[in-house]
């Protein structure tokens, strides 16, 4: 696709421009975070415990904008420091889960066979425990670490790529321009990468927006239980659990942390259903 | 038709295997002496080596993993540490909890999702298109833990609408209102998604442009035609997703306090109890076996082209 053309589609979709201006902005405060936040993100203050919210004009006079929690910790910093770590996990986690998914669903596609028959039990395996209670015994086990957090993500997500990967694979496989690479002597791997890599792309594409977001919801699940980003670090699962307590009395602890998981997924959930209305115009979905 | 079935059957109780083995070899990889475990602090070294007797931990692996194998094949998940019972028993005492959620989660999200995934797809681009696509879409974004947290605040804290948390029964509803809204917003959202493009899809298809042809009214095609095939995907999603439930909604269950299967997995996990969390795996994998094949024989007798194959 041409290079104009893509981007005037993009500028057509308004879930796409929606998606993208609140992804690049969370990515850009997540990135700033140390510098944006008013202050250390783990300063007590025990004589300000549960001030409300001050508005935005405590930002430049040492208040505390959006309140304090049961420490008196700023609740703005804490927020953008836990996007920082939130994201990180996602996105490092991404990366991982997409590479080994789509590399296990390509080699299923092509060589078929076993090899089709292993990786296909292999996801029915993952599906068949939920990834909530996967994540919990892994966590349990073998202590709550950002590595652990990522291996969670990878046993749980990985099947989404293979299984596109593989169905897109099986169709490719047996097209003229496939068998004539095998045909000039391309080895299996140089087929796979040269030929039919380039034309699955659109598909994952559209699965790492969605697998972003799924990534986020599953690490505040767990840091909600306390198997996630351990304290005093903070997450927006881990503040969540930390203000249910208070919730009768004191509901921003609880709604801010809230309202930026929910923005963040939402934004990664928009750009996914964008770019397929982008690139993939005739799926419906 | 049969043979399709006997493979089928022959998968998921691989599948079950597998993950037997693997809950297995996670406990043994796990770091710790589960003998230490199971015991107080103040054991004696004497007692640490009848415990470790007594739960097979003196065997070789293999030995281990043959007598585990054996036991479950009659039926036995082993005693639960935590709770000194037979962890069937302990997870049988847990599953009505779980189960009532299920149930009125599960009539909630049929009720709701079906007809609006069918009839936002019908009607394509049009005002109830617009508001099922972002009801699914804001679904699909909110976190289970916020859900709860606004449904605490808006119909417990704001106004004592429900009961906070509690369970009483499949037949005291109010307490299950919350956890079954809880849970099935986001399964709801998948649901209308999937029927809405699986409408938008079949309606595209020759043959109901042939039965409009036909002469058949809207209505008649819409139900007798699309319907049919555009409900297969959402069936098999409906079937993931109570599947999934009915291992226990962790997050939901330990917020509103259920004495669930969920609760309990996070309570046998934080105290180390092996037995328990092991069964736990196993018998949530034959849930997932059973729904599956529950499911494929719904989707068998509604789609004919799989009794042709």
């Amino acid at each position: 696709m041409k290079g104009k053309i893509l981007i005037r589609r993009m500028l057509r979709s308004p879930q796409f421009v929606i998606g993208f201006v609140i992804v690049i902005t969370i990515v850009l405060v997540s990135v700033f975070a140390d510098q944006l936040a008013p202050m250390d993100e783990n300063l007590n203050h025990i004589t300000a415990r549960f001030t409300p919210p001050q508005g935005i004009s405590a930002y430049f006079n040492g208040g505390y904008v959006l309140g304090s929690d049961e420490l008196g910790r700023d609740i703005l910093s804490r927020v953008l420091v836990g996007s920082k770590i939130s994201l990180t996990i996602a996105f490092v986690g991404t990366i991982c889960v997409a590479t080994i998914g789509t590399l296990l669903g390509v080699f299923a596609g092509y060589f078929g066979g076993v090899v089709d028959d292993i990786v296909m039990r292999a996801t029915e395996v993952t599906m068949a425990i939920p990834s909530m209670t996967l994540g919990i015994v892994i966590m349990a086990i073998f202590g709550p670490s950002i590595s652990n957090l990522i291996l969670v993500m990878i046993i749980t997500s990985w099947k989404n790529f293979a299984k596109i990967s593989r169905n897109q694979v099986m169709i490719m496989r047996n097209r003229e321009f496939v068998q004539a690479s095998r045909a000039l002597g391309g080895s299996g791997w140089h087929v796979i990468m040269t030929q039919i890599m380039p034309n699955v792309t659109t598909p994952l594409l559209i699965q790492l927006s969605g697998t972003f977001g799924g990534i986020i919801l599953t690490e505040a699940g767990l840091s909600y239980l306390y198997l996630g980003v351990q304290l005093p670090n903070p997450s927006w699962g881990n503040m969540i659990a930390g203000g249910r307590t208070y919730l009768a009395a004191y509901p921003w602890m609880v709604i801010v942390p809230g309202i930026a998981l929910m923005i963040t997924v939402l934004g990664f959930n928009f750009l996914g259903d964008g770019l397929r209305d982008v690139l993939d115009p005739k799926q419906t979905r | 038709m049969v043979k399709f079935f006997a493979k089928r059957i022959l998968c998921l109780l691989l599948v079950v295997w597998i993950v037997s083995v693997l809950a297995f070899v996670m406990m043994r990889l796990a770091p710790g002496d589960a003998a230490v475990m199971a015991l107080p602090d103040y054991a004696s070294e004497a007692q640490i080596a009848a415990m470790r007797v007594k739960l097979g931990l003196d065997k070789p692996y293999i030995t281990q993993y043959l007598i585990y194998l054996g036991d479950l094949l009659r039926g036995d998940l082993g005693t639960s540490v935590l709770y000194e019972k037979p962890c069937l028993d302990v997870i049988m005492e847990r599953l009505p909890a779980t189960l009532s959620v299920t149930i009125v989660c599960s009539i909630m999200v049929l009720i709701i999702s079906i007809p609006l995934g069918i009839i936002a797809g019908v009607n394509k681009g049009g005002p109830i298109d617009f508001f099922a696509v972002l009801f699914a879409l804001l679904g699909q974004s909110m976190s289970v833990v916020w859900i709860c947290v606004l449904l605490l605040l808006l119909c417990s804290v704001k106004h004592n609408w429900l009961p906070s948390m509690g369970y009483n029964g499949l037949f005291d509803v109010k307490y299950l209102i919350m956890p079954a809204i809880a849970m099935g917003y986001k399964m709801c959202a998948g649901m209308v998604r999937m029927g809405r493009s699986g409408m938008i899809d079949v309606l595209s298809e020759d043959y109901i442009t042939c039965a409009y042809a036909r002469g058949m009214s809207r209505f008649e095609v819409n139900c007798k035609y699309a319907f049919k095939n555009s409900i297969i995907p959402v069936i098999t999603l409906f079937g993931m997703d109570v599947a999934a439930m009915l291992a226990g909604a962790v997050i939901i269950e330990t917020t509103f306090t259920i004495p669930g299967i969920g609760s309990m997995l996070v309570k046998a996990v934080s105290n180390r109890d092996y037995p328990l969390t092991q069964s736990t795996l196993v018998v949530t994998a034959a849930m997932f076996a059973v729904v599956n094949l529950v499911v494929d024989i719904v989707n068998a007798f509604i789609d004919r082209r799989m009794k042709l194959n």
